[in-house]
């Protein structure tokens, strides 16, 4: 039975009754299977977080991947920095029976820790890869919640403490898994951030069309129905009543004997009339005023994990396939594709002498095979990797949209030998599944001959249009 | 062979029978259109060509002062004509103009159009209203945005000619009791259909001729909606437009009764499109005839009685046009039946002979117009002497149908307050405040 263990703030000889106490410098020391969760005292929360950051950012999976669970006096702790741990108990209820509670509703967590291979003597250097296994261990959606403490108004509380102030590397890094297809995003909202420094605290104003200052008042108008005098409100204004200027007359009732056709702006810099007034925002971190349109939207996410970042959390990153064919192939980046392509198209047209092909290769159902495959998705990732090898000429240029979407330019080949080709990569690829498993992955492919017109993103688009 | 007939019929007359028969004709319209006409060519003309020495300085004043001019222009759904409008104010020979545009309600593109005409400079202050309120609301609104010294109304449909916005203002140099100015309205879109060609013959009789001709007598009793120059404070004094139909004329009353004078200046040219068909004629006109017996008969009712405040020449304005337009109206009714009862069996000689006198009186008329305007003429203008055989058709049948129909209906049932011309919400009020 795994028991809560106690981490004793610095400089205190503090404990709690029900758990094993540690200091912060024995924490790697302990035997993490006896872990049930780490108890961190929020007394002063401030240090409370500091050591819930130091646990997050240790390399070892058995250490940052415990749960967390804080002792907590009052509910003056941000939501934020609340909700970066499993839960809380407060101390006036805390005893033997809560920690024990606590205990085994984060045994999944501890249970999914325990199947990791070599989780007590590996060391877990790539961010990314944290932050996949952080969201595989807890098996739930990763939300973000507003906050007006960070620059970027959204915060993952559960991924913060392993980036520290570096909030940006957040959804950047999220950005990055779920390009890999290792983690789905959900649609949660859209938000305005400044273009210049990334912040989400924006002014939006009405400003003057003409001269850019918010120095602006609105008026409405009012027509008299019997005379009709149109004006602003302000000039029909007698005390507490509405008399109209030119005849006298008291407005009564609205639609009746007078109404408000519109609004009116005047700009008091410039004395501009207007009623479009053009919106602008103000960035309350850097001060810069811009238009919206020049501010970056982004779409905020809550992410899940696919089935291919379970296996990749499960066994590594490096059991990825494109991994693995990025260390037998060297793909290229999707920029030196770009690049290559660009130049290659080129001297086609410029020479006419000679015929590349464009192939595009598409693997269905992927996430299936790695959950299938589980531990043994290295192995046969390889072998596909070598049939790739095998098929492929050193003076192809390989590259990867993400795990499941390849492109391939074979220099110098028409889109008869292209298709040759790829019946022998497809045929290697069915080989391989058939004989050592009872699955058989679809592929789908499409080869285009190479010349100045052709468009790669318009070309994938097609593709992946007909595809589906 | 009947012409014949016609010309021995003629002969047999003696000239008891010539008045009896023609009337019409002899005693009334050939003294208050043609007579009247030839003041045109004896006193205007030769007077214009004499005061050039003022209309210079006249100018010379003008660009030194060179006050801002507001060109004013209220609408619903006129967007497709603004480009052009505001392009033509864009080559004004005068420079220092806004151009105030009012959206009423419009159901179109026309706030998008003039939205992008704003941002591009074109358009000075463009404000929109939401709802509909009618024509004098929306030019209340553009005044109440105008800055200029001088406010120039025009319709949204119109375009000026390059000097136009020079001309109207001179006037008011030339005179400082000049209130407000009329400029020409000739049709922009003659060669469109039959209807638009006599409708340029009508404009130019009526307009150019006519106004002249009322300005120098001194009873110039409108100026039009759709070319028309005021002063800023002028219009002040009136709090603008009241509710129309027939704005224009009621304000031209109120100034005259402040005291100004009121003139028009034909060289001042604004070009307007007309209607194209009889039909949509026939609907605008029953409009404009309808406004004579609302505001002249009933509003400013008080400009033809003895009164502290009474002027002679308003009393002429008003009561010239109350007479010949509302009572002669009658004559033709008369006329028609004393020929139909009396004479029935020279009937087609009256009807020949009528129509002969007055397609000489309209050439005369066309002639003199030309003399006025020949500066301004062009090829097509002259062109449309061809239609002159079928201006009394026009002019004397279908116009004078819709105009006798328009008085019924405006006497009988005050027609003008249903008009969809203005929203139902003002008419309801103006109806029950008997405006």
């Amino acid at each position: 039975m795994r028991q809560p263990y106690y981490i004793q703030p610095s400089g205190s000889t503090m404990t709690c009754a029900g758990t094993q106490v540690v200091t912060q410098k024995e924490i790697s020391t302990v035997d993490s299977n006896n872990v049930a969760y780490w108890l961190i005292d929020m007394r002063i929360w401030t240090e409370g977080w500091e050591l819930l950051c130091e646990i997050r950012r240790n390399l070892s999976p058995a250490i940052y991947l415990k749960p967390v669970v804080f002792l907590i006096d009052s509910d003056e702790i941000p939501v934020e920095i609340i909700k970066a741990s499993e839960g809380n108990i407060t101390r006036s209820s805390c005893d033997v029976r809560i920690l024990e509670e606590w205990a085994s509703r984060v045994e999944p967590i501890n249970q999914w820790i325990e199947h990791l291979p070599n989780v007590r003597v590996g060391s877990d250097s790539n961010i990314a890869f944290k932050v996949l296994r952080i969201i595989t261990s807890r098996n739930a959606e990763l939300e973000p919640i507003t906050t007006v403490r960070r620059n970027s108004g959204y915060v993952y509380p559960l991924l913060e403490p392993l980036f520290g102030k570096r909030d940006t590397g957040v959804l950047e890094t999220l950005s990055f898994l779920e390009s890999q297809h290792l983690i789905n995003g959900r649609f949660i909202s859209r938000a305005h951030f400044c273009g210049h420094c990334g912040s989400a605290f924006l002014n939006f104003k009405e400003a003057c069309p003409q001269c850019n200052a918010d120095d602006i008042d609105s008026d409405e108008l009012v027509h008299h129905f019997k005379c009709a005098y149109t004006a602003e409100i302000s000039d029909f204004r007698k005390g507490d009543h509405l008399v109209c200027p030119k005849c006298e007359r008291e407005l009564k009732h609205i639609g009746v004997d007078y109404d408000k056709p519109s609004i009116v702006y005047h700009c008091n810099q410039c004395s501009y009339t207007f009623q479009d007034p053009k919106i602008m925002t103000s960035c309350y971190n850097c001060g810069r005023d811009s238009e919206p349109e020049h501010q970056q939207v982004k779409t905020i996410h809550a992410y899940s994990v696919t089935a291919i970042g379970q296996n990749a959390a499960d066994y590594g990153l490096e059991a990825l396939f494109t991994n693995i064919l990025d260390a037998e192939l060297n793909l290229f980046s999707e920029q030196a594709f770009q690049d290559f392509f660009h130049v290659e198209t080129a001297r086609i047209a410029r020479y006419k002498l000679s015929t590349s092909s464009l192939v595009m290769i598409r693997f269905h159902d992927l996430d299936k095979l790695y959950i299938k495959l589980g531990a043994k998705a290295r192995e046969v990732f390889y072998e596909l990797s070598m049939i790739f090898k095998t098929v492929l000429r050193q003076s192809d240029v390989i590259t990867a949209r993400n795990e499941t979407i390849f492109f391939v330019i074979m220099t110098e080949t028409s889109a008869e030998h292209a298709t040759r080709a790829v019946e022998r990569l497809q045929g290697g690829v069915q080989a391989l599944f058939e004989s050592n498993l009872d699955f058989k992955p679809e592929m789908s492919v499409k080869i285009e001959g190479m010349h100045a017109e052709l468009d790669i993103d318009a070309t994938l688009e097609s593709f992946l249009k007909d595809d589906h | 062979m009947i012409i014949e007939d016609v010309i021995e019929f003629v002969a047999g007359l003696s000239t008891g029978q010539i008045l009896a028969y023609f009337w019409p004709f002899f005693l009334l319209d050939m003294t208050r259109y043609l007579f009247l006409d030839f003041i045109v060519i004896i006193r205007y003309v030769p007077k214009r060509i004499f005061e050039h020495g003022r209309y210079m300085r006249a100018r010379r004043q003008l660009y030194r002062e060179r006050p801002l001019v507001s060109v004013i222009v209220p609408g619903k759904n006129e967007g497709k004509h603004i480009p052009r409008l505001a392009e033509s104010l864009k080559h004004q020979t005068y420079k220092n103009i806004e151009l105030v545009v009012v959206d009423d309600g419009s159901d179109d593109d026309t706030a998008t159009i003039c939205r992008e005409l704003e941002k591009q400079g074109k358009i000075q202050c463009f404000i929109r209203n939401e709802v509909r309120g009618g024509k004098a609301s929306a030019a209340n609104t553009a005044f109440r945005y105008s800055k200029g010294k001088y406010v120039v109304h025009i319709d949204a449909d119109s375009h000026l000619a390059l000097d136009a916005v020079e001309t109207i203002l001179l006037p008011f140099y030339k005179d400082s009791n000049i209130g407000a100015v009329g400029g020409d309205v000739r049709v922009a879109n003659t060669g469109k259909s039959l209807a638009t060609q006599l409708q340029a013959i009508e404009y130019f009789k009526s307009i150019s001729t006519g106004r002249t001709i009322s300005s120098e007598l001194g009873i110039l009793r409108i100026i039009a909606g759709a070319h028309g120059a005021f002063r800023r404070d002028v219009l002040e004094r009136l709090y603008g437009w009241d509710v129309g139909p027939g704005l224009d004329g009621d304000i031209t009353l109120k100034i005259r009764k402040l005291g100004f004078r009121v003139v028009h200046e034909p060289m001042a040219i604004c070009y307007t499109n007309v209607p194209e068909t009889f039909r949509r004629l026939a609907k605008q006109r029953f409009r404009w005839d309808r406004s004579m017996v609302r505001f002249r008969v009933r509003k400013h009712r008080d400009i033809l009685l003895p009164s502290a405040g009474f002027n002679f020449a308003n009393f002429i304005a008003s009561a010239e046009n109350i007479f010949f337009n509302l009572v002669l109206d009658a004559k033709w009714w008369i006329y028609f039946v004393q020929i139909v009862v009396f004479n029935p069996s020279v009937l087609e000689y009256i009807f020949i002979i009528n129509y002969l006198l007055y397609f000489m009186a309209n050439v005369l008329e066309f002639v003199v117009a030309c003399v006025l305007l020949h500066a301004s003429l062009r090829l097509k203008d002259y062109a449309l002497a061809l239609f002159l055989p079928l201006v009394p058709l026009y002019t004397g049948m279908y116009l004078r149908t819709v105009r006798t129909y328009a008085y019924i209906m405006e006497f009988m049932h005050g027609a003008s307050y249903l008009d969809k011309w203005n929203p139902w919400k003002v008419s309801r009020v103006v109806k029950k405040e008997k405006l």
